[in-house]
């Protein structure tokens, strides 16, 4: 009998009327690393929380078929035996603290005391976790004060406390900025290595493809597929699934490069090795120079800053001297947490005051200006959409803007049914915005701003928790509010999406802008890259490794500028 | 359904203290739009309705012993008794169907405005001879002493010149919130719940 | 983070004396001047806890505390001293309001027990650790639940307070006002509260999530990372207050029954 042996399993929510899991049935070896892939509402959470048990012992709902963990029944095991067993790590790095623990090591402890652990293992314990994610030197601050990936750390070692001796992992790098993401992989990785089984749930399939050795891919509760990362990403209905194969992928399956056994390579490494003799692209000095960093002229500019700083507390400055014009083009702000990329934007927006130094919008000085006064013209899209929903039908929570800045009724309706229409949530203007999904939530509070029709509209973190498709709706959202002649900003991380979608890219570090231009010459700038701890976009690293760095940063690009494909 | 039928897993002991959370803020937010009312049992009712009048009494009463005893607010430790009958109240009547329509909300509304008057009163008279620290209720007070009426109806009435129309307020913002909150999350607190086999 | 507990380790040796020692301290400071019913008794508890305070250092952060029941202790006087029901002789007169002699004294009954408490509250307020606090109480069989609940308050507060000025930011940008008159506050008021209200209701489902998956539901004995170090006085402060109360209790019975 193999380790985990899931059988039959179904299960329905409570109140509701569709199986979130119909019908799944594999076995999981000792030792393996497995992904969980899909759209967002395809089952995968539900899936990580029925090896826990918690499906259906919490949630209660309908269950059917049997999962086993070593020998254990997940749905009739009490919780508290099973998470010595299995252990639950999930996106949100906040809420998986237990909240009651004022530092990380007592944190760390929480759950051991729980199960009684003896004192002197309890320290050994989680001495050897801390250590092993790197997060020993934090174990006397308070765990809320972490940044994103260090909570996530914290909440993975206080998991492995417990000796389980396998992980569920469900979209942990999901609300991370790049360098969160990296530490958490890298400490997924040393988690693998230590020979522990894993199950990890990821949107990022280029990493998932990197480090599984099987892939279960499922769509509308149903298990689709379950094999090697190749020959499930190999797949042509994946797209159909809400899911995009990774760059490499695309690109060989265009060049009809594949390997003897008719799968396409998923990884950097596959990739370079199948296209070696392959004409490459060509360097971005050679023919087709892109244009280089294009001023714009003060006339057309509807951003003028100048020497702005600003600080939270005196003495330590958040933004120091910074000039800067915005125009037209869609521009994306990128940098780690604590860049000052928020501060920016909250600047323009006139949320803060600058302490030195002046904005001007339009050619008026906002700092004469309430926010009141500019909410009308300028729309601010904020990164968590349950920070503004309060109306309990969609529709009414979309005109809420347009009406406060003096919208008719008749127009404000209009104007939010368009712009529910263009993230992709026409039909569902009478829905509970609390019963969506956090992705969709997210897509109503951007259409709630989109409503507002305003000539500047500031996303900050449009991506988090989107999936291909709602990526896809976003990239959709840029290109409309660009021919129709409005500025769009956006705060990102998601470097591929930045290198897809927008035309000009600032990188922000310490406060300063270390580079600005198109996404072309920012991404060839590997210093600055370095300085603000940013990784390239995935078709740029292949570049790299094909050894013509610097000629593309997508895909597409690869194709039309490799000659496969007219542009 | 059982009246007091009462849940004590991982799901309602998390709800607690969100809800002494949202009693705080109540009050703050009510202080930062210089609102004159209270709105400090916001939370507790939100308890009371979800998880059943013991949840609500225990989010009352924990609430104002745990401001009293840290955040050095010990007259509010006085009025644990009164928050755990605002609690009791507002959970017992939800159990009864009364949060269901609006109409029902108010008569919630109005027993759990009765239920903190009755419980404040001899407090009231008990610690501080009759006044309620509110600038309305007190004023009202001092009417009924100058007129020589007794310290009992003077600050029954002082109590209920505050209380009534704060616990209104309240249980309205409960009865719109619980209207909003998802069913998955709702689900989690029904005491009868069941799992049902597909096999 | 911001803390909304009152306590600072300044390291005195208040801050080493054991949460119950002060427990049983304000339980003596509330009830003895009680049961001796004597105004002076007041006096002398509120003596001893000045005392204790200024030996912990806090004594200048008991100054909020008081300003906090500053008004309440004002109405209380101006309320009793002018209408109180037993009024008969005037004290003394400032313009057309005239005090009386049994009014102020009823509030000075009322505003020195107010006084009293406050004091010997904020001896353990101000020097204990609530998450201390909560172990000891567990370490004696207080339920872990009840101590889960305790020290997440303290948690969970400031994170609230945080998303409450984001909330704020987020509507203001969709052009809602929060200043003006009373019914645009008021107006106001759901959507600034609604958002905090609903995610941190919604919040729960995961936070117990992340409960379960750690052996909140175990049956088992709960284990501590550390004892706690006894504190020499303990013992002594104890047994002081201890006869104490029952000293004033035997003398309230001694009196009553000699005045019989």
């Amino acid at each position: 009998m193999s380790f985990i042996e899931v059988e039959h399993l179904k299960y329905r929510y409570p109140h509701t009327e569709r199986l979130a899991l119909d019908d799944l049935s594999f076995s999981v070896e000792k030792g393996e690393f497995i992904g969980i892939i899909g759209e967002n509402g395809a089952g995968k959470s539900t899936l990580s929380q029925a090896f826990t048990g918690l499906v259906p012992q919490f949630y209660k709902g309908a269950y059917g078929g049997r999962v086993t963990v070593d020998g254990l029944e997940a749905g009739k095991t009490p919780v508290s035996a099973l998470c010595q067993k299995v252990g639950l790590v999930f996106q949100n790095p906040f809420n998986q603290l237990s909240g009651a623990r004022d530092n990380v090591y007592e944190e760390v402890i929480f759950g051991m005391q729980n199960l009684g652990v003896e004192r002197e293992e309890m320290k050994r314990r989680a001495r050897e976790a801390l250590e092993l994610l790197d997060i020993w030197q934090f174990r006397d601050r308070n765990p809320f004060d972490l940044s994103g990936g260090q909570m996530q750390r914290v909440a993975i070692a206080s998991v492995l406390v417990m000796r389980p001796e396998v992980i569920v992992l469900d979209e942990p790098t999901s609300q991370l900025d790049p360098k969160g993401s990296e530490e958490v992989f890298a400490a997924v990785d040393s988690l693998a290595r230590s020979g522990i089984t894993i199950l990890m749930v990821e949107q990022k399939i280029e990493k998932l493809a990197a480090y599984c050795d099987r892939i279960l891919l499922l769509h509308r509760g149903r298990q689709v597929a379950f094999d090697s990362p190749r020959r499930v990403l190999s797949r042509g209905d994946l797209e159909e699934m809400g899911i995009r194969p990774p760059a490499c992928t695309r690109i060989c399956r265009e060049l009809g490069k594949s390997f003897p056994d008719g799968t396409w390579p998923v990884t950097e490494e596959e990739a370079a090795e199948l296209m070696r003799d392959l004409p490459k692209p060509l360097r971005a000095g050679g023919g087709e120079k892109e244009e280089g960093v294009r001023k714009p002229s003060p006339e057309e500019a509807l951003f003028q800053i100048r020497q702005l700083g600003f600080s939270y507390t005196e003495g330590v400055p958040v933004l120091e001297g910074l000039n800067l014009d915005l125009d037209g083009r869609p521009t994306a702000v990128i940098g780690q947490n604590g860049a000052g990329k928020t501060t920016l934007v909250k600047l323009l927006k006139g949320l803060l005051r600058p302490v030195s130094g002046t904005i001007s919008f339009c050619g008026e000085d906002t700092s004469q200006k309430t926010v009141a006064m500019l909410a009308g013209k300028i729309g601010y899209v904020f990164q968590n959409p349950d920070d503004q929903i309060f109306k309990y039908n969609v529709l009414d929570e979309v005109m809420f803007g347009p009406l406060n800045i003096g919208m008719s009724p008749e127009k404000a309706e209009a104007e939010a049914k368009r712009a529910l229409e263009t993230v992709g949530l026409a039909g569902r203007e009478g829905e509970n915005p609390y019963d969506l999904e956090l992705n969709e939530r997210k897509m109503v509070a951007i259409a709630s701003v989109l409503a507002m029709d305003t000539d500047v509209v500031i996303l900050d973190e449009p991506t988090i928790a989107q999936d291909y498709r709602g990526r896809s709706a976003i990239a959709g959202v840029i290109r409309d509010l660009k021919s129709r002649g409005k500025l769009v900003l956006a705060i990102l991380h998601d470097m591929d999406f930045v290198a897809e979608c927008f035309e000009r890219v600032i990188v922000m570090a310490h406060g300063r802008i270390l580079a600005d231009g198109d996404a072309g010459s920012v991404f060839s700038m590997d210093e600055v890259l370095e300085e603000a701890r940013l990784q390239k976009p995935f078709v740029a690293r292949l570049c790299e490794r094909l050894g013509c760095a610097g000629s593309c940063l997508t895909a597409e690009e690869f194709l039309r500028k490799s000659g496969y494909r007219e542009s | 359904m059982k009246l007091f039928k009462t849940k004590l897993d991982a799901a309602t002991i998390v709800l607690i203290p969100a809800c002494i959370g949202i009693n705080y803020l109540g009050k703050l937010f009510a202080s930062f739009l210089k609102l004159p009312l209270w709105l400090d049992s916001i939370g507790t009712c939100i308890g009371g309705c979800l998880g059943g009048p013991i949840i609500g009494a225990i989010c009352g009463a924990a609430n104002n012993l745990i401001y009293g005893f840290t955040a050095g607010d010990n007259i509010t430790l006085i009025y644990a008794l009164t928050s755990l009958g605002i609690g009791l109240a507002a959970g017992i009547m939800a159990r009864l169907g009364f949060m269901k329509t609006f109409p029902k909300a108010l008569a919630t509304a109005c027993v759990a405005g009765l239920v903190a008057v009755l419980i404040s009163t001899p407090l009231n008279v008990i610690f501080w001879g009759g006044t309620t620290g509110n600038v309305w209720g007190d004023a009202v007070f001092a009417a009924t002493q100058a007129a020589g009426m007794p310290v009992l109806l003077g600050s029954f009435l002082d109590e209920v010149v505050v209380d009534v129309p704060d616990k209104l307020i309240t249980l309205l913002v409960v009865f719109f919130i619980l209207k909003g909150l998802p069913k998955k999350l709702t689900a989690l607190y029904e005491t009868d719940a069941k799992i049902e086999s597909l096999d | 983070m911001k803390s909304i507990s009152l306590y600072v380790d300044n390291k005195t040796w208040l801050t080493g004396v054991h949460p119950f020692t002060k427990l049983l301290y304000i339980a003596a400071a509330i009830s003895i001047p009680l049961i001796a019913g004597k105004l002076w008794a007041f006096g002398c508890c509120i003596a001893v806890s000045l005392c204790a305070l200024a030996a912990g250092k806090i004594l200048k952060r008991t100054v909020p505390l008081i300003a906090f029941s500053f008004t309440i202790l004002l109405t209380i006087f101006l309320i009793h001293g002018l209408f109180h029901q037993g009024n008969t002789n005037v004290l003394f007169s400032v313009g057309p309001l005239r005090f009386y002699r049994e009014g102020v004294l009823y509030a000075c009954r009322i505003g020195l027990n107010i006084l009293n408490m406050l004091l010997s509250f904020a001896i353990l307020v101000l020097s204990t650790r609530p998450s201390e606090l909560v172990e000891e109480l567990e370490k004696r069989g207080f339920s872990p639940r009840f101590g889960y609940i305790i020290n997440s308050v303290f948690q969970i507060i400031p994170q609230m307070m945080g998303t409450m000025s984001t909330i704020t930011d987020a509507q203001r940008s969709r052009g809602m006002e929060t200043e003006g008159s009373l019914w645009t506050r008021a107006k106001a008021f759901l959507p600034l509260i609604s958002p905090v209200v609903m995610s941190s209701l919604i919040n729960t489902r995961e936070r117990a999530v992340a409960l379960e998956v750690r052996g909140f539901g175990s049956k088992r004995k709960r284990t501590y990372l550390a004892d706690r170090p006894a504190h020499r006085g303990d013992r002594a402060i104890t047994i002081c207050l201890l006869l104490l109360m029952a000293a004033v209790v035997g003398w309230r019975i001694g009196t009553c029954l000699l005045s019989k």
